[in-house]
């Protein structure tokens, strides 16, 4: 390897000190979290005494924090789960059927991949809105689905040419019809990749603003995300209930990230690579 | 029946691949592809009492007009300018992680965390982090150097949210150059060694040169980053403040339509973005194939 010992235990102090200031912001919020109002306002730094649970709590009902938390699983979980199931039927056909239009469909896919929100969320919101899903579930799970499915149509279409045509040929021959090859054979062989694009699939969606700001206005609709930019407002006061509620936020995602890195970081990759 | 039932299964055979792309295709057009048609013809429309009227280009004359779109579009300018810097951060750092630097291995995971985080949470975590005598005006003054108003002041409010911005997505990059080293021909870095290269040398004309086509990747998609997900901080950090300095066009275009009831316009905004969007991509692209030649 180029670059003496010396150059890379001297990198080593940057990269210690990036580090740090990647780890220390969450862990200030937490300890926020854990102090008392008083605590907070005497010495914000001072580490808290242990653990208490009163400003979760708080948060948690009294700002509303648990139903919000409620009406983002929930949406998330839907559109995860079509997502999953659209995009692998249609990455399965695109990928190992031949039939008239495929290619043309893929491009438009691929399309889809390169308009980003901003550009259509004036339009989207109409059309949505001319179709009565405004402020609903539906709506805004659909809103979602729309907005990644050309991501995971393009994932599950490149995992699903990696898996070689004479399986699906041998499937055929044994007798299958196509979609008795879907349900047997590529959906099980799809399940490395469902996993890492349902991953990522599920951290966009808990983690979006815009479409939720748009798609559900009422108060009671609110996402988790939207929820904690209400708490700012609501608790600007009172900064410890405040640091709950991004806490009750960012734990989800933080379990996530701890057991399944490898996952997200090969779902992060893939377009590099293969596009 | 025994000859009319194998020709319907064979038709039912034929049109499978249909049906399994059918729900895909249709939501991806009605709600992707139809919409970006619709908000360009929108866009030629009036607002309020003209709604549905064509103007022809008067939405794009008062953009034109609107102080503060144009401030927006001078923000993006200077995340163009950024962008060089958005992106060696990452590589630098992906080199020194291939190059085994100690601790390599934690370095990747906790760089790569941020990643995860929602753009309001991370807002969130640093309107703590950047108050008045929070964490980092606190680190100033152990050094000596006064309190910077980092959110309230106009000349440093749109470099202090890039700056947050970076914070959270350098990872992503980072992992994005890791998986292009893993492509790398590692005999061509011992060759390099062995010719007595020093490390700067041996970025310059062995990595860079290998990884042309992943720092292109990472240059594309670090600016639509840029472009299209610095809305959640603008929103909780800035509300696009102060006066405006903080404005970028995703903003700007929510602002318009669901604050101001100015959808046509906010829909002429939206052009605009995708355009500056498609020729910043097609310019960096052209830049970057051209270097990649002249090596």
């Amino acid at each position: 390897m180029p670059g003496g010992r010396l150059a890379r235990w001297a990198a080593t102090v940057p990269m210690a000190g990036l580090a740090l200031a990647t780890i220390y912001p969450l862990v200030f919020t937490a300890n926020v979290a854990m102090k008392t109002r008083r605590d907070y306002v005497l010495d914000r730094f001072a580490p808290a005494g242990g653990l208490r649970w009163d400003n979760i709590a708080e948060a948690w009902t009294g700002a509303g924090m648990g139903r919000y938390f409620v009406n983002s699983f929930v949406v998330v979980a839907c559109a995860v789960a079509l997502l999953l199931l659209l995009g692998s039927m249609a990455g399965f056909a695109l990928a190992r059927l031949r039939f008239r239009g495929s290619s043309m469909i893929f491009l438009g896919c691929l399309a889809g991949l390169f308009i980003p929100f901003q550009v259509i969320m004036v339009p989207l919101t109409r059309v949505m809105a001319d179709s009565g899903l405004v402020d609903t579930y539906p709506g805004l799970i659909l809103a979602y689905v729309a907005q990644y499915l050309p991501f995971t149509v393009f994932l599950m279409t490149s995992h699903y040419r990696t898996i070689p045509a004479e399986i699906v040929d041998a499937a055929r021959i044994d007798g299958n019809s196509v979609y008795g090859v879907y349900r047997r054979i590529m959906l099980p062989l799809g399940v490395p990749a469902l996993l890492s694009v349902g991953i990522l699939d599920a951290l966009f969606c808990w983690n979006d603003v815009l479409i939720a700001l748009l798609m559900m206005p009422s108060p009671e609709h609110r996402t988790l995300m939207i929820g904690v930019n209400a708490l700012r407002g609501q608790y600007s006061g009172d900064i410890p209930t405040f640091a709950s509620g991004v806490l009750i936020a960012a734990v989800p995602v933080l379990m996530i990230y701890l057991f399944l890195q490898r996952q997200i970081a090969d779902g992060v990759t893939a377009g590099s690579t293969k596009g | 029946m025994r000859i009319a039932e194998p020709s319907s299964s064979a038709l039912a055979e034929r049109l499978a691949p249909y049906v399994l792309v059918a729900p895909a295709v249709l939501i991806i057009v009605a709600l992707r592809l139809w919409p970006l048609a619709l908000g360009v013809n929108f866009s030629f429309t009036g607002d309020g009492d003209l709604n549905g009227t064509p103007v022809g280009l008067g939405n794009y004359l008062e953009l034109a007009a609107d102080p503060l779109f144009r401030v927006s579009l001078r923000n993006v300018g200077l995340l163009v300018l950024l962008l060089p810097v958005a992106v060696a951060i990452p590589g630098l750092l992906a080199t020194f992680i291939y190059l085994r630097v100690p601790g390599h291995r934690v370095y990747r995971s906790v760089y790569f965390f941020p990643a995860v985080l929602s753009p309001v949470i991370v807002g969130a975590i640093f309107n703590l982090m950047l108050g008045y005598d929070g964490p980092l005006n606190s680190l100033l003054g152990m050094v000596g150097a006064g309190p910077v108003d980092w959110l309230g002041d106009p000349g440093i409010a749109m470099f202090t949210v890039v700056g947050v911005h970076v914070w959270a997505t350098f990872g992503m990059a980072l992992v994005v150059f890791l998986a292009g080293f893993s492509t790398l021909d590692s005999s061509l870095l011992d060759a390099a060694r062995v010719d007595g290269a020093s490390l700067r040398q041996s970025i310059w004309h062995v990595i860079i040169p290998s990884l042309t086509r992943t720092i292109q990747f990472v240059f594309v998609t670090t600016m639509i980053g840029m472009l299209t997900s610095m809305f959640g901080l603008l929103f909780v950090m800035t509300s696009g403040g102060p006066e405006g300095a903080t404005y970028l066009p995703e903003y700007y275009i929510w602002h318009q339509q669901g604050q101001l009831n100015r959808p046509a316009l906010a829909s002429a905004a939206s052009t605009v973005l995708f355009v500056v969007m498609l020729v910043v991509g097609l310019l960096q692209i052209t830049l970057l194939r051209r270097a990649g030649r002249q090596d």
